[in-house]
């Protein structure tokens, strides 16, 4: 394995920054329809649904990623995937609260 | 080189029929996905059974491999140490058909694999999948990650070395991922659950197409001293006793250093003081809340429990009226 080491220039996404469905779908190499699909079985959703042309806030990049990950690795359908991420959201929101209210010396 | 028993990673028997085989293969993916599992080890154990399962799946290649039999056995050649390697001539009368990968990311493969089958190239996603098809000059997709700062990375910003595995094209073209160690500028006072982009650091474009991005979206690791709460930063700190009772300044850990806090008279456990503007920076910085707990001194002496018993005598006090009792 090689190591390179170089510095690399990040920026911050800005909050509320959003994409096109054309963008998003490039982002993580899938098709339009199968984007539309995870709309409709609402695990993902449109900054403003009823407009004509969707786009989609950044912060949800990762949904996208992952729910394609899921279809590819583990063969989910699309209610298998808006189930699936509801309940990682759900463990994660757990996890944040217990995190806040276990004292550090508890843990 | 290690021989991988594909048999034992799938935790099947060597006659295992197809069927059992991908029931023991789903199995595995679920529990070790690394979008799903919160075991250390998932990546590299979700790496073990997709090989395991792309060997054993198919026929052409199953066969070759049970012919190389186990290490020890009359095909392979097992050196001091566990090296194995396979006779030179181990795969003759078998073809491999180039695209036989499914799903699975074949640049992650053992060196064991890649020994026998050769590489698989790009990720053969399609036919089944989300995936959407290739044609003409392509942008690379875009990778998300997340990443576990120290708080203190976030506190003060600079320069942070990450060590991140990613997609690259080795010199025969083929994408491969390669473990790398690269600094990046952490913003100041940047939150949980934040993005930052790095341009072009995403998977390689296709056919002259540019690069895609990588997202890393921001964690916190646990901090021994303070716990997040968006901007703010709770401290729980230790106060004595005639501390809370009479009042005190003392010296209070912020990341940025200690300062003073003056704790009022006849404060109580669980109580919280507000140190404004000391929390995690941003355009509105956020506070630093001290929560009061109430300790005793680990050792007493007689004189400690002379004034201790002066003050039950005096003191009329029950702290469990509340209660009832």
């Amino acid at each position: 394995m090689q190591d390179t080491r170089y510095t690399l220039t990040c920026e911050l996404v800005e909050h509320g920054e959003t994409i096109t469905l054309a963008q998003l779908c490039r982002s993580a190499g899938v098709h339009v329809e199968w984007v539309t699909l995870l709309v409709e079985h609402g695990a993902l959703e449109p900054v403003a649904p009823r407009e004509r042309q969707w786009r989609f806030a950044v912060a949800h990049l990762p949904r996208v990623h992952i729910a394609r990950r899921l279809a590819q690795d583990l063969d989910l359908n699309a209610s298998g995937i808006a189930l699936a991420l509801e309940l990682m959201d759900e463990i994660r929101q757990l996890r944040g609260r217990l995190s806040a209210h276990e004292a550090p010396d508890e843990r | 080189m290690e021989y991988k028993d594909y048999y034992d990673i799938l935790g099947v028997e060597r006659d295992a029929a197809e069927d059992d085989i991908k029931r023991a293969y789903r199995k595995l993916a679920r529990k070790y996905h690394p979008d799903v599992s919160s075991e250390t080890d998932a990546a590299d154990k979700f790496r073990e059974a997709n090989e395991a399962y792309e060997v054993l799946k198919d026929p052409e290649k199953r066969a070759a491999y049970d012919r190389l039999g186990q290490g020890s056995g009359q095909g392979g050649h097992t050196r001091a140490g566990g090296g194995f390697e396979p006779p030179p001539d181990w795969n003759s009368n078998f073809e491999f058909h180039g695209g036989g990968y499914t799903g699975a990311d074949a640049g992650d493969f053992s060196d064991f694999f890649e020994s026998l089958f050769g590489r698989g190239g790009f990720r053969g996603a399609g036919a089944r999948g989300p995936g959407a098809p290739a044609g003409g000059a392509m942008r690379g997709q875009d990778q998300t990650a997340y990443i576990a700062l120290d708080l203190e990375d976030a506190f003060a910003g600079g320069q942070k070395t990450l060590s991140l595995r990613m997609p690259e094209v080795d010199d025969s073209g083929r994408v491969v991922n390669r473990e790398r160690t690269v600094r990046v500028n952490i913003p100041k006072g940047v939150r949980a659950g934040q993005q930052l982009r790095l341009a072009g650091q995403g998977m390689p474009g296709m056919a002259g197409g540019e690069a895609g991005d990588l997202y890393l979206e921001i964690a916190f690791k646990t901090h021994p001293l303070y716990r997040l709460d968006d901007k703010n930063l709770i401290l729980e700190l230790p106060v004595a006793p005639w501390e809370a009772a009479l009042g005190a300044t003392v010296k209070t850990p912020t990341p940025a250093g200690p300062v003073d806090l003056k704790i009022p008279a006849g404060s109580n456990s669980g109580r919280r003081l507000r140190l404004k503007g000391r929390g995690m920076p941003g355009k509105t910085s956020g506070d630093l809340i001290a929560i009061l707990r109430i300790v005793l001194p680990e050792k007493v002496d007689d004189e400690a429990r002379a004034l201790y018993e002066k003050l039950a005598r005096h003191a009329d006090f029950n702290p469990r009226a509340r209660l009832g009792v």
